[in-house]
């Protein structure tokens, strides 16, 4: 349950969290930092300049250019960014002013996402807390996770503190564990291990704890039902939840669904969590989040930075993400082979675009490669090649780019600056595939894919807005869900409050540093002050006001 | 996913396969797939997929009313007649509500 928040959608980070199971939990979460990823700073100047291989091969050390790269921004008004002609350096002609503007309009634009994450972000913990004041059931805590052996029963305040140390140092070590697993399983590109993981906890998710939520559900409004119609509902709810969050279904739904599914599991938390213990992991995971996320061998950032390199879209079932997550590769289906700067010709301005990039997509192995999970069979070469046809298909939306169709201003977003990130990350990966295959002098020739320049027939355009991780939906909603236990809605709407600005910030920091960062340490850092500062001062204070008939 | 920019291709092809899912007895899939493609179905100017696509999203809610119609129907029946049928209805109680005291 990593929560990221990624402006930009290569990220995928991988959150467990739907995940799982109480068992599973841990590992997904290990996830949990979240990470508000947003592209570096824009260039001005698009350049693709694959040939910088270095390598003294004349055809790899080819400067291709693109002979007129024009990214419409439709909300700005005048195209910002041309680009084109030969060599020169990214950030060449861009004008300090220009360069103000437009980093004006990225956080402007930036901002209506925050706020598109606001909605979602409150719908987790209005469903938490309402869950928690109407069902007594999560409210106390009779049965304990494997995970935290040390259930604070003794009445001593020293010895519920050690405990829940040591619970939270136990839970996090799993935490821990699971996420290094996870990025070793992805970095083996083991796909359908980690799917199957990810099933798996989604799963146990969606039939057995809904089926709990269900039961206590009625129960608590003492509404009689029967089997035939329980089962029924379960079997329909979950069904569709899987189709929704593994593979495809409405935006909204998908969106409602890992709003649920986040909801139960922050629900799971409140619930077997021992009281000290959750506000000691709580705590932890922010700490962790933060150590994942920034440090420069963090689990969570290798995740991100493999995943950009490989530009895939990893386990949408981990992420909410604000926008559709339009992936090239997991839409086409191997049946209708890329519609891409290959398959015509005609339309593409450069003949050297197409000559190439024909060469490189009818071989067989190209075809499947499209999709991510069937890759890990494929062999090396396969997967070299695989890599080349992912990048030419890569190449599309960078120039093809669109902003919303229907020129809604809210979904310009972050996409052109994506767009451009997508460039810079599509040239590089293209560098190196080529310097990899400058060994091998017979393809040497082969790959030279540049996006091509105009393609208005192109339809499949990527729309990426801000994502952030579940696992940030998750303990945030543990925060305001826990704070909302002991009954006093001063402390939940303080927490409440406290955890929105600190999403502000983080993604006002984001704004200014143009990197994957996590989202929790602020949030969480400012819900704990507040929770307890409001029940420590604020609360008393306003009960004696009260009690002497002060009004301020 | 963004149904509306997919190829039309595509577009039928999940709304076939929704509506095959639906036969799982899985109406709520039905709905789902009424909802999703009901824009598509009606609203959209014609494309030659257009009219499969109508007839599954108009099987799509033939089938999730009948569902709505005969769960509402058995509900009904079991609420009004659960005291009545006695060890019976116990048995099948997934909640048997509490009285008040």
């Amino acid at each position: 349950m990593d929560a990221h928040v990624s402006a930009s959608t290569s990220s995928a980070s991988v959150s467990g969290a739907a995940a799982a199971a109480a068992a599973h939990e841990d590992g997904n979460m290990s996830g949990a930092s979240e990470r508000l990823e947003r592209p570096p700073r824009r260039q001005k100047q698009q350049r693709n300049n694959y040939g910088s291989s270095g390598e003294g091969d004349s055809p790899d050390g080819a400067v291709l250019t693109v002979p007129s790269v024009v990214i419409r921004d439709s909300t700005a008004g005048p195209s910002r960014l041309s680009g084109g002609g030969a060599g020169g350096s990214r950030d060449g002609a861009a004008g300090p002013s220009q360069q103000e503007i437009e980093e004006e309009q990225g956080l402007k634009y930036g901002a209506q996402h925050v706020i598109k994450l606001f909605v979602p972000v409150s719908l987790c913990m209005l469903v938490v807390v309402a869950t928690i004041n109407s069902i007594s059931f999560y409210n106390s805590t009779d049965v304990y996770l494997l995970y935290t052996p040390f259930h604070e029963l003794s009445p001593e305040p020293s010895v519920k503190f050690w405990n829940a140390l040591a619970n939270s140092l136990i839970l996090m070590s799993v935490v821990v564990l699971m996420t290094i697993l996870l990025i070793v399983l992805y970095k083996k590109r083991c796909y359908r291990v980690i799917h199957g993981w990810l099933i798996l906890s989604s799963f146990m998710l969606l039939f057995i704890f809904t089926y709990l939520y269900l039961e206590e559900l009625l129960r608590a409004y003492n509404i009689p039902m029967d089997y035939p119609t329980a089962v029924f509902i379960m079997w329909n709810f979950g069904v569709a939840g899987m189709m929704a969050i593994h593979w495809q279904g409405p935006l909204r739904l998908q969106q409602g669904y890992l709003i649920f599914v986040a909801a139960l599991m922050a629900l799971v938390f409140i619930k077997y969590l021992p009281e000290w213990t959750a506000w000691a992991v709580l705590a932890a995971i922010s700490i962790w989040d933060l150590v994942a996320v920034l440090s420069p061998r963090g689990p969570l950032r290798i995740l991100v930075e493999t995943a950009q390199e490989r530009n895939e879209q990893i386990f949408p079932a981990l992420i909410y993400s604000s926008t559709v997550i339009y992936t090239f590769m997991g839409t086409h289906t191997p049946e209708q082979p890329l519609p891409t700067s290959s398959s015509s010709p005609s339309s593409s301005n450069s003949t050297e675009t197409t000559r190439t990039t024909q060469n490189s997509l009818p071989s067989p192995d190209t075809a499947p490669g499209t999709s991510s999970g069937s890759r890990s069979g494929n062999s090396r070469h396969g997967q070299r090649q695989q890599e080349q046809n992912q990048a030419a298909a890569e190449g599309m939306p960078l120039v093809t780019f669109k902003n919303n169709l229907h020129g809604n201003a809210e979904a310009a977003g972050f996409t052109q600056e994506w767009s451009e990130n997508l460039s810079d990350r599509v040239a590089r990966r293209q560098i190196e595939v080529q310097s990899t295959q400058s060994t091998n002098a017979r393809r040497s020739n082969e790959y030279r894919t540049v996006p091509a320049p105009n393609q208005p027939q192109m339809e499949a355009q990527e729309e990426r807005g801000i994502k952030l991780g579940l696992g940030d939906f998750i303990f945030y909603s543990v925060l305001v869900g826990k704070a909302s236990s002991y009954g006093d809605w001063t402390t939940t709407i303080a927490c409440f409050v406290a955890i929105l600005i600190g999403l502000c910030l983080t993604l006002l920091l984001l704004a200014i540093w143009r990197k994957a960062l996590p989202a929790l340490p602020i949030s969480i850092t400012f819900g704990l002050i507040f929770c307890f500062a409001t029940s420590a001062v604020v609360k008393p204070f306003m009960e004696n006001l009260s009690a002497k008939q002060v009004f301020i | 996913m963004d149904i509306s920019k997919a190829p039309n291709s595509r577009k039928l092809q999940l709304c076939r396969t929704y509506l095959m899912t639906g036969f799982a007895f899985l109406p709520f899939v039905w709905a789902v797939n009424v909802c999703w493609f009901f824009d598509e179905a009606f609203r959209k100017p014609a494309y030659p997929e257009q009219n499969q696509i109508k007839r599954y999203v108009i099987y799509s809610a033939i089938g999730t009313l009948l569902w709505a119609i005969a769960l509402t129907t058995w509900i009904i029946i079991f609420q009004t007649n659960r005291a009545a049928w006695g060890a019976t209805a116990d048995s099948i109680s997934f909640i048997i509500p509490l009285g008040s005291p």
